[in-house]
């Protein structure tokens, strides 16, 4: 790690970090892409990664796309990539369900048809993907029925989030030995043009306030993302690089592992936030300081090429 | 006033009557206390009518927001409360309503993620109403849905139906930071008989908030302002005033942040070991959840008014 930190990276640090470090783990949205589009270079730095030895993973909270889906993505957008570099959160909280909670039998699913394939090829059914109108009055909502197979609610980003959703996962919560697992915080998506559609971390808020429980997160900063990485591939996090677009998740999951961290300028955090996270007293913002940060990662190829 | 180990007396004998001597006023709560479900709690009905009889004052005040005024009359009515005329009755709904157009006094329209309740609320006071439509056109998502640049301000509450494209909208409107931010209540879960719960108006308030950053200003108890509301209309003095409630973090905290004394009773949500947990803490927030007397039900007062 750095000694100093928050540091603009250039030309011959850049050579200096990249040979500190055998595997480089990306953030997506605002990293290499935007939206559907590719940031300019990005593409040509992640081949020129691999060309020089390094290992490229994919780290994403984004919970809509099973990983079979991402390499899709990244390979439509001209990046070379396979399914089993691309960790999202669909795929890790079903790692999550089944190694961690240990559940055997069945989920509560408020999340994405991907979330659900993810977890069925873990060999764990969901029950409740889909829209799910209301019908009935109150005293029915509180009666719904239970599928007493169900051994954890899963909460994901769910364009179907309905009442009846929070409803029926309230009921569920109502029993201690339910476990509780969001998959990622995040208070909005990603998005250009000024609308702001709302992250996975309203939906969780809402169940967490209607059923007075925390959930289990499993997206970063929480550590299990990179734990997933590591465990899989044998990871040294000294030999890591975290490179991401959010000081509250990238990078304090970079400083949470003991990963170098590298803060790109394409998405949403600035070179301000950094610096007066530096600046704070607070032990907690202090892990939201970068080691170094860059206009967008496509300002490495010159050092990589060189 | 908190401190020590005040609060949490059960009141014996002649001391109901030295209480009902120094207040004037009784707010009751209702869900727990007087009613629970569509049953009314024995003898509550006759502890109302002798009290108006005693000349006291009664009001009703309640964070659930899903009837209007006019509802509650009926409800009383069919539960054997005689009498109880509507002018009496404080719900969140109603009070958020009047918020809007007398304090807020707000210009435009209010775009309302809340049941029917509060929609009729807010009609009966003039306040104009962005209502959302229940099926979309197909094809209509958060990016391409229009949005009416009237709304002033966004009121959330009890909605059963509740979807990620109100959310969604309710967030863009929020962008604004003049547009207001207002909650009917901020519970988190709202009780049913037989010890069932549903999702209450807090739990879409906290997704919200999550989405847009900022904070709701939240009309229900335990703020202060349906206690305004009512004194607004009646002259009341809270040294005269006597909070009836079944829930520490609603009723009695209303109670304390209003200046009024304070009386859970055991019948709805709230037990004696949480407020002996409050009285205990060593923090002065929660010592404002402390309630001044406890009683089993407001049939306790049966003896002292039946004399």
């Amino acid at each position: 790690m750095a000694a100093s930190k928050c540091t603009r990276l250039n030309g011959a640090l850049t050579r200096q970090l990249l040979e500190s470090v055998d595997s480089v783990l990306f953030d997506c949205d605002g990293v290499i892409w935007r939206g559907d589009q590719a940031i300019p270079g990005a593409p040509e730095v992640i081949k020129t990664l691999k060309k020089n030895g390094k290992r490229v993973f994919y780290v994403t909270n984004n919970s809509s796309k099973t990983r079979q889906m991402y390499a899709d993505k990244l390979g439509k957008l001209g990046f070379d990539a396979t399914e089993d570099e691309v960790f999202g959160t669909a795929y890790c909280a079903a790692i999550y369900l089944k190694t961690v909670c240990k559940v055997e039998g069945k989920v509560y699913l408020i999340g994405s048809n991907a979330m659900g394939q993810e977890l069925e090829k873990m060999g764990i059914q969901q029950v409740g993907v889909g829209p799910d109108p209301i019908s009935g009055v109150q005293i029915d909502w509180a009666n719904v029925p239970l599928d007493n197979e169900v051994q954890a609610v899963l909460v994901g980003f769910d364009e179907h989030f309905s009442y009846m959703k929070l409803n029926r996962a309230l009921q569920y919560l109502c029993n201690p030995e339910c476990q509780f697992v969001g998959t990622n915080t995040d208070n909005r998506l990603p998005l250009e043009g000024g609308k702001a559609v709302p992250g996975t971390g309203c939906l969780l808020r809402a169940v967490e306030t209607a059923a007075q429980r925390q959930a289990q997160v499993v997206g970063k900063p929480s550590n299990f993302m990179f734990d997933c990485v590591a465990r899989q591939f044998g990871l040294n996090p000294d030999r890591c690089l975290m490179v991401g677009d959010r000081l509250d998740t990238d990078i304090m999951l970079g400083s949470n592992c003991g990963l170098k961290t590298l803060l790109a300028l394409t998405g949403v955090s600035t070179v301000a936030d950094a610096e007066a996270n530096q600046m704070s007293e607070c032990p907690q913002r202090q892990k939201m300081v970068p080691d170094y940060y860059i206009d967008s990662i496509a300002d490495i190829l010159p050092a990589l090429d060189a | 006033m908190a401190g020590g180990s005040r609060g949490c007396v059960t009141l014996r004998g002649s001391q109901f009557q030295e209480l009902l001597d120094a207040k004037h006023n009784v707010l009751f709560d209702c869900d727990g206390v007087i009613w629970n479900g569509e049953t009314a709690v024995t003898g509550a009905p006759e502890v109302v009518r002798l009290l108006k009889q005693r000349g006291k004052r009664v009001f009703f005040v309640t964070n659930n927001c899903t009837r209007p005024r006019e509802n509650y009359v009926q409800k009383f009515s069919r539960l054997g409360f005689t009498e109880v005329a509507e002018e009496e009755i404080f719900s969140s709904a109603y009070c958020s309503a009047a918020y809007l157009r007398d304090v807020a006094k707000v210009q435009g329209k209010v775009y309302v993620i809340a049941c029917s309740g509060v929609i009729k609320e807010l009609q009966d006071a003039g306040v104009p109403v962005v209502e959302e439509v229940g099926d979309e056109e197909p094809g209509t998502t958060i990016y391409n849905c229009p949005l009416d640049p009237d709304v002033k301000a966004v009121l959330v509450g009890y909605d059963e139906n509740f979807t990620f494209m109100k959310l969604a909208k309710a967030s863009c409107y929020l962008m604004n930071s003049d547009v207001l931010f207002l909650a009917t209540d901020p519970d988190p879960w709202h009780p049913l008989r037989g010890g069932r719960i549903t999702p209450g108006s807090g739990s879409l308030t906290a997704a919200l908030e999550t989405a847009s950053s900022r904070k709701a200003t939240v009309i229900g108890k335990p703020s202060r302002f349906m206690f305004e509301c009512i004194a607004s209309q009646f002259d009341l003095d809270p040294a005269r005033s006597l909070m009836v409630g079944d829930r520490l973090e609603t009723d009695i905290l209303f109670g304390s942040n209003c200046g009024l004394s304070t009386m859970l009773t055991l019948t709805g949500v709230s037990t004696m070991e949480e407020a002996q947990k409050y009285k205990d803490s060593e923090s002065l927030e929660r010592k404002d959840c402390v309630p001044d007397y406890v009683v089993e039900s407001i049939a306790d007062f049966l003896e002292a008014l039946e004399e």
